[in-house]
């Protein structure tokens, strides 16, 4: 536990560091490689000796380093000079959209995935298992903004089932339940396509510790008391391959944020992906590096989380 | 072992079908570009042409012929995806022998390094380094092997591991064989087909994050990729454009993918169905 700890926290200095380090080491003056050269070239000659002293540019990459490491502490993720505000202030806006659409992703795929790698293993080199394998390995091994262009193409825009893109209709002037079913609406197709592409991890994962719970003892005796198959299927041997699916959620989850930066620009959504898009789009460096220390930062505390969850679920862990 | 091997992978059926697919898109891919009558990056007054005699797939919206950029961002994941393979496959089976043969700090210190690496997902990291340089092909090739190894190390540490337990290697060593000549003429070809599995691993990757990339448009514009064609299709989707650019793009990714999973999943079969250790990588 304690191991891991220090891994993450070790993961994300190595981002901090990379942040401070990738625009100061490339050739050329540093401000315009921190700040992008479209921005950094608006910028008046008042502004610019400002931000050279505030940074400390003049002086030796220590100090330059405490000075960054100041303001990080203090929250201060610099300004967005693409879209005239605070880094902070406009990854907030979209950091909600980004968990709310990875987070019902994440839950369907896993849940999906328990069951249908239960079932998989369960009916083990059946028909069945091999269709489930079949589906599965075909649709997640396509990159997942492939799978949101699909989808788009057929529900969005041939049969016209859900809205194109975005979150919410603008102007609607919804408020309660049909503000919920409009958000609800616009979710189904990003959420669907990072679903699908999340799914076959779960499947497999699950299907494999089912196998090795199959043969084990307790299955034989429960067999033997006469239980019934789906008390067996979920209750005895489903139960415990939920571990190594629980044990893996953040890495589940890191891999979900980074998928939600391809779907969300396909779907317009309003959320960090496509905050990202624009940023590297109008070379706004600063906002490109804010979005990705929140994005490592959510990804370290759903990793925290995660190993909590399966720390309580399981004794073994306990142990060592 | 690696002969009966490579012939055994024929026996399954999925690996057949991948390895036909496999070598026709790399003929396609490989001669394809040179036999084209258009320039793939030569633009055109005549914009959005419907597939016709002289324009197979069309044009897109700046009158570029959609077949010539199709076969050539082909060629671009190809590319790609056979730097990327070899490298992280070449990187994983070193630094996991590495690793596993040396053992005490070496081994601390590479497997540290690769769990720090992999707990912020490649992508992320990818992207950060390469919007700073908008890079070439060759570079791209090199950012991503860069974190491409990760994953394989485990495995080949894992392997050797195992494998240096077995009662030929005691011989071997009793024999006063060094460490290296234990490695390279035992250890080594033992890790062939998990090498195959390892490289195939990393060329689907490749693609997946070439085409990633450019479709987020952090590489270089002049680089012709699946990905940004994807991108500029979808720009354009609600014209029926999207029948002749968007699909067949989606299409030969789709299938360049399908040819390396199926050829992956058939040894994987394989393998496990000869008795051997079930090769076990984490999918990326």
């Amino acid at each position: 536990m304690k191991n891991k700890l220090i891994t993450y926290l070790a993961a994300f200095i190595f981002l901090i560091l990379l942040n401070f380090f990738l625009p100061r080491l490339m050739p050329g003056d540093p401000l315009l490689a921190i700040y992008g050269q479209e921005a950094a070239l608006t910028l008046s000659e008042e502004m610019k000796k400002e931000l050279i002293s505030e940074m400390g540019l003049d002086r030796p990459l220590p100090v330059q380093f405490g000075l960054y490491l100041t303001a990080l502490l203090h929250g201060d993720l610099g300004v967005s000079y693409s879209l005239n505000a605070s880094v902070w202030s406009v990854v907030g806006r979209t950091l909600p959209w980004t968990l709310l659409l990875v987070g019902s992703a994440l839950i369907l795929s896993t849940f999906l995935g328990i069951i249908l790698g239960i079932e998989s293993g369960w009916h083990k080199g059946v028909k069945r298992d091999r269709w489930i394998l079949f589906l599965v390995i075909g649709v997640s091994g396509l990159p997942n903004f492939i799978m949101a262009v699909i989808l788009l193409l057929v529900f969005g825009v041939q049969l016209g089932w859900f809205p194109l893109g975005g979150a919410l209709t603008p102007y609607s002037g919804w408020t309660g339940i049909q503000l919920v079913g409009d958000v609800a609406r616009h979710l189904v197709l990003p959420v669907t396509a990072l679903t699908l592409a999340q799914l076959s991890e779960t499947v497999l994962l699950t299907r494999s510790s089912m196998l090795g719970s199959l043969d084990s003892l307790y299955i034989r005796t429960a067999v033997g008391k006469g239980l019934k198959k789906y008390r067996i299927k979920y209750g005895h041997a489903g139960r415990n391959s939920l571990l190594p699916v629980t044990a893996r959620l953040g890495v589940s989850a890191g891999r979900a944020i980074a998928g939600a930066l391809f779907v969300e620009v396909v779907f317009a959504y309003p959320g960090m992906g496509s905050l990202t898009h624009h940023a590297l789009l109008s070379r706004d460096y600063p906002l490109l590096q804010g979005i990705f220390l929140v994005m490592a930062l959510t990804i370290v505390l759903a990793n925290i989380l995660a190993d909590r969850l399966a720390f309580r679920l399981d004794p073994r862990l306990r142990e060592d | 072992m690696s002969r009966r091997y490579s012939l055994s992978i024929v026996q399954q059926k999925e690996s057949v079908v991948g390895i036909g697919l496999g070598i026709f898109l790399l003929m396609l891919f490989s001669v394809g570009p040179t036999l084209l009558s258009f320039d793939p990056g030569a633009t055109s007054l005549t914009i959005f042409s419907p597939p016709s005699g002289m324009h197979w797939l069309g044009t897109n919206d700046v009158g570029q012929d959609i077949f010539s950029r199709l076969l050539t961002g082909g060629r671009s994941s190809l590319i790609v995806a056979l730097g990327v393979g070899i490298i992280s496959t070449l990187l994983a089976v070193t630094l996991g022998s590495w690793a596993a043969m040396a053992g005490r700090w070496a081994d601390k210190l590479i497997m540290r390094t690769v769990d720090i690496l992999l707990v912020i997902p490649n992508i992320i990291i990818i992207i950060l380094i390469t919007s700073y340089f908008r890079p070439s092909l060759a570079l791209e090739i090199i950012i991503i092997s860069f974190l491409g190894w990760l994953e394989g190390a485990r495995v080949v540490r894992m392997q050797i591991l195992t494998l240096k337990e077995r009662a030929h290697i005691y011989a071997a060593k009793l024999f006063g064989a060094s460490q290296f000549y234990v490695f390279y003429r035992h250890l080594l070809p033992q890790l062939f087909p998990l090498m195959l599995f390892l490289l195939l691993q990393g060329m689907r990757r490749a693609v997946f994050i070439e085409a990633g990339l450019a479709f987020i448009g952090v590489v270089d514009p002049d680089v012709i990729s699946w990905g940004s064609m994807i991108s500029n299709a979808l720009k354009f989707y609600y014209l029926e454009v999207w029948a002749w650019w968007l699909l067949p793009t989606v299409g030969m990714l789709s299938l360049s993918l399908l040819a390396v999973t199926l050829i992956g999943y058939g040894l994987e079969e394989q393998s496990s169905r000869s008795g051997g250790k079930k090769i076990n990588a984490a999918d990326s």
